[in-house]
């Protein structure tokens, strides 16, 4: 691919032909505001924040959709082009709570800390889930936004979408963006959502305002993971606040090897997100994955060390007993060759490859099969 | 049209064309040409041929049926009109006279097509076919010449040579963009690849526009065959012709049209044998706005959301599928087949410079006319809206025309002389759109105007992007306030604000232009705005919760107009005076020389005729019985004196207010006699002295004290002798000179000094014959004056027509009644003393373009000067304040008083003033307004509450609102009694006498009680 050379605030910036603006700036370090972007997504230029003033090119083209091009002069932040992002985003934060956003304290404030602010709860920046990793609140800082004066333009009330699995989506919070939308059609393929409606009653929804389950979602949560707010939130992580740290694991529910990052807190797994830079499944999972980890993982019933049956019960044992229990009962059997050995899907690849080695080297029989084979 | 096998030998084949575009159908035109049909065939007229055409463009004054070779031109044709012009027209040879097409301003019955003044500027070359061609037939067609621009360009012209002769022809995107079309061509051209695309943009969605509709209906094939032309340069394979589903009678005539080329080889493979190719599609569109914008437009196509996207890239490089593409409105592909044909050169003969050919209106609104037009570029507003329009409709003054549909902009009176291009429109701060031109007249709220077109945009607005989607919503909420009445300050300003965040913020053109109404309604209406905010006034009486009725609201002291009426069909009179007391001092003074606002805006007009208020508001002053003496309280003293200088309607309403508050008020009078131009401008044979004097008297009676023959020297003086506050209403007396030469000769004198003298008692000499010039109130009184002083011959001479004179028609007319002649078009140049005669020289004008006034400027006709003796000329054309500079006011211009516009205050503190010093010569009810502010702000400067209101009628019963049922077709006024003719010019007595009980009754039952709508 071919370089290019443009300048972007005065700087010399190296690209590559097919590169936008917005990607050239971000290569070079240059901070663009921006909201509907999503460097997974193809361009969408509905937020207006990434506009940037480009030689001999009318108006405020958005970074985000422009291509960049050898020998262009582009300005990221002039005053003029600061004052405009500010009015574009104070225009967000009418269809959207802002005291959350704007509020000094907001860095103090934890779950169950006592909102000290004369607002009203829905505009607590502590009851919602997004709270401490809101992009809004991201932007409203790299803007300065400290005060939204214009009023709010419309109450949308709308009810929140508490039908299915896994997630709410509470559209009072969702700015439009698109993201979701573009997710489930171009990176999932699916086309679960879409925009409805149009003008200031335009909302993300489905064909027919159906469920999310009668309209072919497979529950994945790339929305989930791609909403910039507090609109789409799964519900067991939505009251747990900001992890501690992260613990970087194999999904352990099929042989694929999607690399998850778990979210720990107070030792226990709040949150689970698909690893954005992982080889295999870059950013993605599925509904397994995505949603059933931590529910197994600290699930009272889950087997945490060997049982052994003893007298009609299950009672706990060692490892060294229960191995011993086993090396001794399948040896029994290895003689008349009455072994066979059936490996699950679910394992790994390197998993499934010791179990061959394991039945043909240790059991000494070729009685080996593989569930997904059946 | 000579069919040579007519069994009636030489005589010619007539054929009855039945317009069947939408407009005319809905009229029934369908039965009409079914009717025609049956009727001619039952006759068995061989000679005659019954046929239909699309849209004529005059569909307001549909059905259309016209008869050709001669062009007969039939309007509002109806079913039952069907065998009288069979019979009549088409078997005996007598045109229906009465179907003719009369013209709305001379009332005359036009017979033929061409001299129809609606066409007769026009210059069709899009709409060339449109009403004169069957268009279901494609051999009508290929009679006009059709496909020959195909044929031309497929066999003698590259297609380079056809984009050179699109670029040379100057024609630029109809669509509104006005994008060069040839060069749009050639990028699409220059784009490598095999597939390429050409949509005709067909998704007309500007509320009141319907252009491409028409064309489309009309004539489908220029259409067609400007997209082959079009498909041929830029190497398409492939085209889409986008409709709006709702646009059903398009599409059906577009699909024949298809077939019907198919047929005929000029769609599909191999065209015409020249190995081009090429195929093309409707497309129906679900009536989404935004999908007129083009790269919504292909998303739609495409299955997808009709939302735009963000150019580059262009079209042009990756457009429908991500192939080549490109998107021409209808009307510029409809004129590609005549510039072909017709070449480059003659097409950019017309127009201007960067504009050239014509444009497509569709011209609605208040003009007389309405309909689709086509006019050559640079035309001026002007032009299409008097000339073709007609004007406005019942003479009302001309406000505003929006171009550009919801994305252009309102320009006001004063822009009425600009040409119709691009660059022009552009400046103005509107656009030239795709075609919708939208008239409004002074009923029309220009905050509610720009509220209804951004709530259009903000409904069809797609959601995607943030300034257009909140930006206008933000800005709609403000208006939607405003029109409510719950404005606040500085909501101009943030309406400004945000339309500059949506102009430079949004995404596609939909929202950088839908703030354009609402900035140039506030560039050119800003005082609409600040009325709204300010006041909670709406001038045109649109908004409805601001306006009770559009009387009440139009009466500059606010009188509940429709309440009074109602008492007096109630025959409660003295209730009804009580209602007209709460608000004025001088209810029988307005019911004698009201100027009466109110009645040009009363809705019954709209019926048959405007309620008689004046007449009535006299009825009851005539019966008062000193009810609302009864609730008239008199607050008590304040200790504080207030001084009112001049006693006209101005002077004594402030004074009679300041009074009951508990001031001590002294009315200081230059003249003899109280009363100011009620008194010494008004003659008497239109305000009887006792009426007067009797309402003055019932201003004393509250305390206020007036001195006569006390001219006012220094306004310092007066604050020396104790006077807390100053009122100035001391009129605009001063003749104004018409700067000709000689005015000062004797013999030339000035119409309010005329009045005044005699209305003082001193004996006036006029002589025999007398010419009055001006074509206002005072020229007509005076005029009449004269007459009664013994004139033999009374002429008035005016520079413009009866049209345009601003006296009132009523007072014209008794003029004419009583002999005075008026002479129209004409102006004195040079007044002269000859032998002791007085001479003038006249000059005649002639009426020419449309100044700010909406009126059309007199222009002298060189070399038409005439003159003429008379005993005496009175000028009489305007009059202005003469305030003496010692007072030491500010002082604008015309000699005008400088005051605030809402408390009427002056330069000088404690000194208010209003009126005609502060207005310029004005009406008696907007005095008494002015009077009743400076009351209230006299007050409050006093320290006082400012209250002037008073009940003083009992409380109404409840009254259902108008039923539209209980009007029982047309009802006109009821004549008023008048005295005899012979007997008026004896003397000064009473000319207009007024109704009698039964006729007031009667004339009360007419009112439609807008107040009682339901909001």
């Amino acid at each position: 691919m071919n370089e290019i050379t443009l300048i972007i605030d005065g700087q010399e910036v190296k690209a590559k032909e097919g590169m936008t603006v917005l990607e050239a700036a971000k290569e070079a370090g240059i901070d663009i505001p921006t909201l509907c972007y999503h460097p997974d997504l193809t361009p969408y230029g509905a937020c207006r924040l990434c506009i940037v003033e480009i030689e001999n090119v009318k108006g405020f083209p958005t970074s985000c959709t422009t291509p960049a091009s050898d020998g262009m002069v582009v300005k990221t932040n002039t005053p003029q082009i600061h004052e405009l992002r500010r009015d574009i985003f104070e225009l967000i934060l009418t269809e959207h709570p802002n005291f959350c956003i704007t509020c000094n304290r907001k860095e103090r404030c934890q779950p169950f800390d006592i909102c000290l602010r004369n607002v009203s709860v829905t505009e607590r920046c502590v009851i919602c889930p997004r709270n401490g990793h809101c992009e809004l609140q991201d932007v409203a800082d790299s803007l300065g936004v400290e005060e939204v004066t214009l009023p709010y333009a419309y109450s949308k009330e709308l009810p929140i979408e508490r039908g299915d699995p896994f997630f709410d989506r509470d559209y009072n919070l969702c700015i439009l963006c698109g993201r979701c939308v573009r997710v489930c059609q171009e990176v999932r393929g699916r086309g679960a959502i879409a925009f409805t409606y149009r003008g200031s009653d335009a909302l993300i929804g489905t064909a027919f305002g159906w469920s999310l389950k009668e309209s072919e979602c497979q529950f994945c949560g790339a929305c989930v993971d791609i909403c910039p707010t507090g609109a789409l939130m799964e519900r067991t992580s939505r009251w747990e606040g900001v992890a501690e740290y992260q613990v970087v694991t194999t999904c352990p529910y099929c042989g694929v090897g999607c690399q998850l990052e778990l979210e720990v807190k107070r030792g226990r797994v709040i949150r689970v997100n698909p690893k954005r830079d992982g080889t295999i499944n870059q950013g993605q999972a599925c509904v397994k994955g995505r949603f059933g980890i931590a529910e197994f993982v600290h699930h009272p019933e889950r087997l945490t060390n060997p049982m052994i049956r003893r007298n009609g019960n299950f009672e706990d044992a060692t490892w060294d007993e229960a191995l011993d229990m086993i090396a001794s009962k399948l040896g029994k059997y290895k003689e008349n060759n009455e072994i066979a050995v059936i490996s699950s899907a679910k394992c790994t690849n390197e998993d499934n490859y010791v179990a061959q080695k394991f039945t043909r080297a240790v059991l000494g029989t070729n009685n080996l099969d593989h569930c997904a084979r059946l | 049209m000579v069919d040579k096998d007519n069994s009636s030998g030489n005589s010619e084949i007539r054929t009855v064309l039945v317009c069947r575009g939408t407009g005319c159908v809905a009229g029934g035109s369908d039965e009409i040409y079914d009717a025609l049909k049956q009727e001619v065939e039952s006759l068995g007229l061989k000679d005659v041929k019954v046929d239909f055409v699309g849209c004529h463009g005059f569909c307001q004054r549909g059905p259309i049926v016209d008869i050709e070779p001669e062009g007969f031109f039939y309007t509002e044709v109806q079913v039952e009109d069907v065998p009288e012009i069979v019979q009549s027209h088409l078997v005996n040879g007598h045109p229906v006279e009465r179907l003719f097409y009369h013209d709305p301003m001379t009332g005359e019955a036009i017979s033929y097509y061409h001299d129809v003044a609606f066409y007769a500027r026009q210059k069709r070359i899009v709409l060339r076919n449109c009403g004169h061609i069957n268009p279901e037939r494609i051999e009508d067609y290929l009679a006009m010449g059709g496909y020959e621009a195909l044929k031309k360009a497929l066999f003698e012209m590259t297609p380079e040579l056809v984009i050179e002769e699109v670029k040379k022809s100057g024609l630029r995107g109809r669509g509104g963009g006005g994008f060069p079309t040839g060069r749009k061509w050639e990028l699409c051209r220059k784009t490598p690849g095999n597939a390429k695309y050409l949509i005709c943009n067909a998704d007309e969605g500007d509320p009141g526009a319907f252009m491409d509709r028409s064309i489309l209906e009309a004539d489908p094939h220029s259409v067609l065959e400007g997209m082959l032309v079009a498909a041929y340069a830029m190497g398409a394979t492939h085209g889409y012709i986008y409709c709006r589903a709702e646009y059903p009678l398009a599409i059906e005539r577009l699909e024949i049209a298809l077939k019907q080329t198919v047929e005929r080889g000029l769609l599909g493979d191999n065209i015409l044998g020249s190995g081009f190719n090429f195929q093309i599609e409707i497309k129906e569109g679900a009536g989404a706005f935004v999908c007129g914008e083009e790269t919504a437009l292909m998303m739609s196509i495409e299955g997808k959301r009709g939302m735009p996207r963000s150019r580059p890239p262009f079209p042009a490089v990756s457009g429908l599928w991500g192939k080549p593409t490109n998107i021409n409105n209808v009307k510029s592909l409809a004129t590609v087949p005549v510039i072909i044909a017709k070449g480059a050169e003659w097409y950019s003969s017309v127009g201007t410079d960067t504009s050239k050919g014509t444009v497509v209106f569709a011209l609605t609104g208040k003009t007389r006319n309405s309909g689709l037009i086509e006019v050559p570029m640079g035309i001026s507003l002007a032009d299409i809206i008097y000339e073709i329009g007609g004007g406005i409709i019942r003479d009302r003054r001309f406000k505003a025309v929006q171009t550009g549909g919801p994305s252009g902009g309102c320009l006001p009176a004063s822009m009425l002389d600009l040409p119709v291009d691009y660059e022009s429109l552009a400046e103005a701060g509107s656009i030239m759109g795709s075609g919708g031109m939208v008239v409004a007249d002074e009923d029309t709220c220009m905050v509610d105007l720009a509220r209804y077109f951004l709530a259009f945009t903000q409904a069809e607005s797609c959601g995607k992007c943030v300034p257009c989607r909140v930006g206008t919503r933000q800005m709609l909420d403000i208006l939607e306030r405003i029109t409510r009445g719950e404005g606040q300050s500085g909501d101009i300003e943030r309406l400004e604000k945000l339309a500059q965040v949506v102009k430079s913020g949004s995404l596609c053109a939909l929202g950088q232009t839908a703030p354009n109404p609402v900035l140039t309604t506030i560039r050119y209406f800003r005082e609409e705005y600040e009325e709204h905010i300010n006041k909670h006034y709406c001038r045109a009486s649109a908004c409805k919760e601001l306006v009770k009725s559009p009387c009440q609201n139009t009466c500059p002291a606010r009188i509940e107009i429709p309440r009074y009426i109602r008492l007096i069909a109630d025959g409660k009179y003295d209730e009804a005076l009580a209602v007209v007391r709460e608000k004025v001092p001088f209810p029988a003074v307005l019911g004698y020389v009201c100027l009466h606002l109110c009645e040009a805006r009363c809705r019954r007009d709209q019926l048959d005729e405007a309620l008689g208020i004046r007449a009535l508001k006299c009825f009851a002053a005539e019966h008062d019985t000193g009810l609302w003496k009864q609730n008239s309280k008199i607050a008590p003293p304040t200790g504080k004196k207030v001084a009112i200088v001049g006693s006209g309607p101005a002077g004594l309403t402030a004074g009679y207010y300041l009074a009951k508050l508990g001031h001590e008020v002294m009315v200081f009078e230059a003249l003899p006699v109280a009363g100011g131009m009620m008194r010494v401008g008004i003659p008497r044979y239109r305000l009887p002295g006792e009426v007067l004097d009797n309402e003055i008297k019932e201003i004393e009676n509250v305390g206020v004290e007036i001195k006569v023959n006390s001219k006012v020297e220094s306004l310092d003086e007066l604050f020396k002798q104790g006077y807390s506050a100053i009122f100035v209403g001391v009129g605009a007396h001063l003749g104004m000179n018409m700067g000709i030469e000689g005015e000062t000769t004797v013999g030339v004198v000035d119409g309010t000094d005329l009045l005044r003298e005699v209305n003082l008692g001193k004996k006036v000499d006029v002589g025999d014959k007398v010419v009055v010039i001006g074509g206002g109130n005072v020229a007509i009184d005076a005029s009449r004056t004269a007459l009664r002083l013994g004139a033999k011959e009374v002429s008035i001479v005016y520079r413009r027509t009866r049209a345009e004179m601003p006296a009132s028609d009523e007072e014209i007319e008794e003029a004419l009644r009583e002999g005075v002649k008026i002479l129209y078009l004409a102006a004195p140049v040079r007044a002269m003393s000859v032998n002791g005669k007085l001479k003038i020289e006249f000059i005649q004008m002639e009426l020419g373009k449309i100044d700010a006034s909406g009126r059309r400027r007199p222009v002298p006709i060189e070399g038409s000067e005439f003159t003429d003796e008379y005993d005496l000329m009175i000028k009489a054309i305007g009059e202005q304040p003469e305030v003496p500079d010692r007072y030491m006011l500010s002082v604008g211009r015309g000699g005008r008083l400088e005051v605030d516009a809402d408390t009427l205050v002056t330069s000088r503190e404690g000194v208010y003033a209003g009126g005609d010093v502060v207005t310029g010569p004005a009406s008696v009810i907007e005095a008494i307004a002015a009077g009743r502010q400076a009351a209230i702000s006299i007050d409050k400067y006093l320290g006082g509450g400012g209250d002037i209101d008073e009940v003083l009628a009992p409380p109404e019963e409840e009254v259902a609102a108008f039923d539209i049922e209980e009007v029982e077709g047309e009802k006109y006024r009821p004549p008023m009694n008048m005295l005899p003719l012979d007997e008026r010019l004896k003397g000064f007595a009473q000319v207009e006498l007024g109704f009698n009980e039964e006729k007031a009754i009667e004339e009360a039952k007419r009112c439609l009680r807008c107040d009682l709508e339901e909001h």
